[in-house]
């Protein structure tokens, strides 16, 4: 059943490109932790910050930080997938190139523009900005996201159709008969079975996304051109969950073919591992109403799907990807380093922040926590200790010596330091989400400033341990490469 | 509320961290054969199937009655309240403890969020405020004293100063 044997470290992935995306992604995750700290610290009347320049960094910070996920996410899907199948090298320089000008447009926006009308771009504040921002800078805006999503298509074209050549078509890259019937010959690897996932599901989400922002162009043009403001909400949650969970499903496959090299038990797609996959691909496009329970005009059906779907995706990450690694893990005499440990870490990370994003996924929770600080808490638990540990993971493997590295205590303190930073600003998030302290607020009330201010002094140990832990990326890109 | 929440969430995380602890504490023992499949196997299901039955059996429990019913019932107070970048406009001052009141909630530009807090700064119910529709939410009080109105949904650069406030006056 298992024929796919890694092709040793070869992959058709162009590595120097590779390497240089994860720099550019680490690169901009500091920059925009320093963004964030200066918003929390803003919170907590440490310093003193204009609103409007709070909710520019607010929307530079979302926007751009979701850029870095995907961006980093996806080198890593790009890498893994090269060693089952032919990808074009041009394709990805031509993602590359336009994500890059989706980045200018959007920071231009910003800065320059002075647009605030965070990542989400909910309809119709781009174009009812109060008097704070012209219709050139919305459009500037949506311009970026265009590109960056455009950006996108071409990237999943080019993994579906190298996929579908490779394996005969996107269900059997998904293994759907091996689902179906539980006999399949040539079953693809665990990497293979969720880029086909993750490139239908986004592929989905980004031409719904790619809608929404045609039609907030023209409206901001033709205002009379007005849609549903309810409709228009669930194509943007639609997008927006859709597309910053598929940086964590392609950030995962690192641990599948990076873990089994340490434990030397090779991850397997089992019949449950592919049936997991498909039922992450139809819960992806089907959880986003969970975004959407204090829209009492919404469908109460929809309501009760998505309560019911956002509980139903902790099965294939706690009962499945977890489960397996944990089962790998056990007393398989692994030799930690570096890298397997953010790897770790990383599943853990995101256990941990699915864990209260579920519960503000009931609707009579989210009655008194939406909104509130306690979503970025779970978001930035999953992200800090999920996405940005997985890519430190794959970064530290990607560079390592290919004589058995130990790990250093340096490497070690930083890890330390990283993971204690995180749970403590996450936490300091989740408690002031309890206290019904509202996200987005550039001002606080004096008597929330004691949690922001301690929420900056982890922030400012995590940003220190990242800060460290890019420098060792660094220093090791600067040795002599791994094929 | 709130309270109760935020402790449940650190027991359930802490359920999930420990056996990631445990595995990483002996994962380093002399590499011994994987556990029998069949032993891995029915553990799994056992945890895949206690989570589908914790997952059902709250939603039943959390979705009835309907946590979003506004159905005024004759008696019932109402108060009209519209959204403005950047204050909100209600056309009651007070309403009475003891007796339901909707709140009929519209906006006049973009999309805001109705959360009321209670004179001790806890949000005890909240509603999405949207241009083209009223939405409805419900709710008795039962503490007289002054509450608050907060924008929570981003509405642009001032958001933070839409703040609003009635009184809550206890029945005569
Ligand atoms: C040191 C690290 C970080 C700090 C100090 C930080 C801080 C913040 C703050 C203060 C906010 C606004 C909270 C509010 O609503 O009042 C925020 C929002 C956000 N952060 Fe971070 N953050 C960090 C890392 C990250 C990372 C790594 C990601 C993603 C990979 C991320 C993604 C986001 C997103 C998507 C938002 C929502 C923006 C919005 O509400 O429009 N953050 N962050
Ligand atoms: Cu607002």
């Amino acid at each position: 059943m298992t024929q796919y044997m890694p092709v040793a470290q070869k992959t058709s992935a162009n590595i120097t490109a590779i390497r240089l995306t994860m720099l550019l992604g680490a690169v901009v995750f500091l920059l925009l932790m320093l963004f964030g700290i200066v918003m929390r610290a803003a919170q907590g009347q440490i310093i003193n910050l204009e609103p409007t320049v709070f909710y520019q960094l607010m929307t530079a910070h979302g926007a751009g930080m979701v850029g870095a996920a995907a961006l980093t996410g996806s080198a890593i899907m790009w890498y893994f997938l090269g060693r089952y199948v032919q990808l074009s090298a041009l394709a990805y320089n031509v993602f590359l190139g336009l994500f890059l000008v989706g980045v200018v447009l959007v920071l231009g926006a910003v800065f320059v523009g002075g647009f605030a009308g965070a990542w989400t771009f909910l309809y119709p504040l781009p174009a009812l900005s109060g008097g704070s921002w012209e219709v050139g800078a919305a459009t500037t805006f949506v311009l970026g996201l265009v590109a960056i999503g455009v950006a996108y298509l071409i990237f999943y074209l080019e993994t579906g159709r190298a996929m579908i050549a490779a394996y005969g078509g996107l269900g059997r890259a998904l293994a759907w008969p091996l689902v179906f019937t539980g006999k399949m010959d040539n079953v693809p690897p665990p990497a293979v079975i969720a880029s086909a996932s993750v490139t239908v599901f986004n592929t989905v989400g980004i031409v719904v996304g790619a809608a929404v922002l045609v039609v907030t162009l023209i409206n901001l043009y033709v205002p009379s051109f007005a849609i549903d403001p309810l409709l228009a909400k669930n194509f943007i949650y639609f997008f927006g969950h859709v597309f910053i969970n598929a940086s964590i499903y392609m950030a995962v496959i690192a641990v599948y073919e990076i873990l089994p090299l340490y434990t030397g038990r090779k991850w397997k797609s089992s019949r449950l591992f592919a049936i997991a996959w498909s039922a992450i691909l139809l819960m992806a496009t089907s959880v986003y109403p969970h975004h959407m329970m204090q829209d009492v005009a919404m469908p109460g059906w929809l309501l009760v799907m998505g309560q019911l779907v956002s509980f139903g995706n902790s099965l294939p990450l706690l009962g499945v990807t977890a489960f397996s690694m944990l089962a790998y893990l056990h007393r398989s005499g692994i030799k930690w380093d570096l890298a397997s440990a953010l790897l770790v870490i990383g599943v853990l990370g995101w256990s941990l922040g699915a864990v209260p994003a579920i519960i503000d996924g009931t609707i009579s929770v989210n009655r008194v926590m939406h909104n509130t600080l306690w979503v970025p808490g779970h978001f930035h638990t999953y992200l800090l200790l999920g996405e940005v540990a997985m890519s430190l993971g794959f970064m530290a493997w990607l560079t390592k010596g290919d004589r058995e590295s130990a790990f250093a205590p340096a490497e070690k303190a930083a890890i330390t330091a990283y993971v204690a930073g995180t749970l403590g600003f996450t936490f300091m998030f989740l408690i002031s989400g309890a206290t019904s302290i509202p996200r987005r607020w550039a001002i606080h009330f004096p008597e929330w400033h004691l949690q922001d201010r301690i929420a900056t002094a982890f922030a400012a140990l995590l940003i220190a341990a990242f800060f460290t832990l890019i420098t060792f990326y660094v220093v090791r890109l600067l040795r002599p490469a791994r094929a | 509320m709130q309270q109760q929440i935020l402790i449940l969430t650190i027991v359930v995380m802490t359920l999930v961290a420990y056996p990631f602890w445990r595995v990483v504490r002996t994962s380093q023992h002399a590499p011994q054969p994987p556990s029998p499949a069949g032993r891995i196997e029915r553990m799994r299901t056992a945890l895949l199937a206690s989570l589908a039955v914790t997952g059902l059996v709250v939603a039943v429990a959390t979705l009835r009655p309907w946590p979003h019913d506004a159905h005024a019932a004759p008696g019932a107070q109402i108060v009209r309240a519209v959204g403005y970048q950047w204050y909100w406009e209600l056309d009651t001052e007070e309403v009475t403890a003891g007796r339901p009141v909707v709140f009929e909630v519209a906006s006049a530009d973009v999309n805001h969020g109705f959360g009321v807090y209670d004179p001790s700064g806890t949000i005890l119910f909240q509603t999405q405020v949207m241009p083209g529709y009223v939405n409805k939410v419900k709710h008795t009080f039962t503490e007289p004293g002054t509450y608050r109105v907060l924008c929570l949904e981003y509405c642009g650069t001032a958001h933070h100063d839409m703040i609003g406030e009635f009184k809550v006056v206890a029945a005569r």
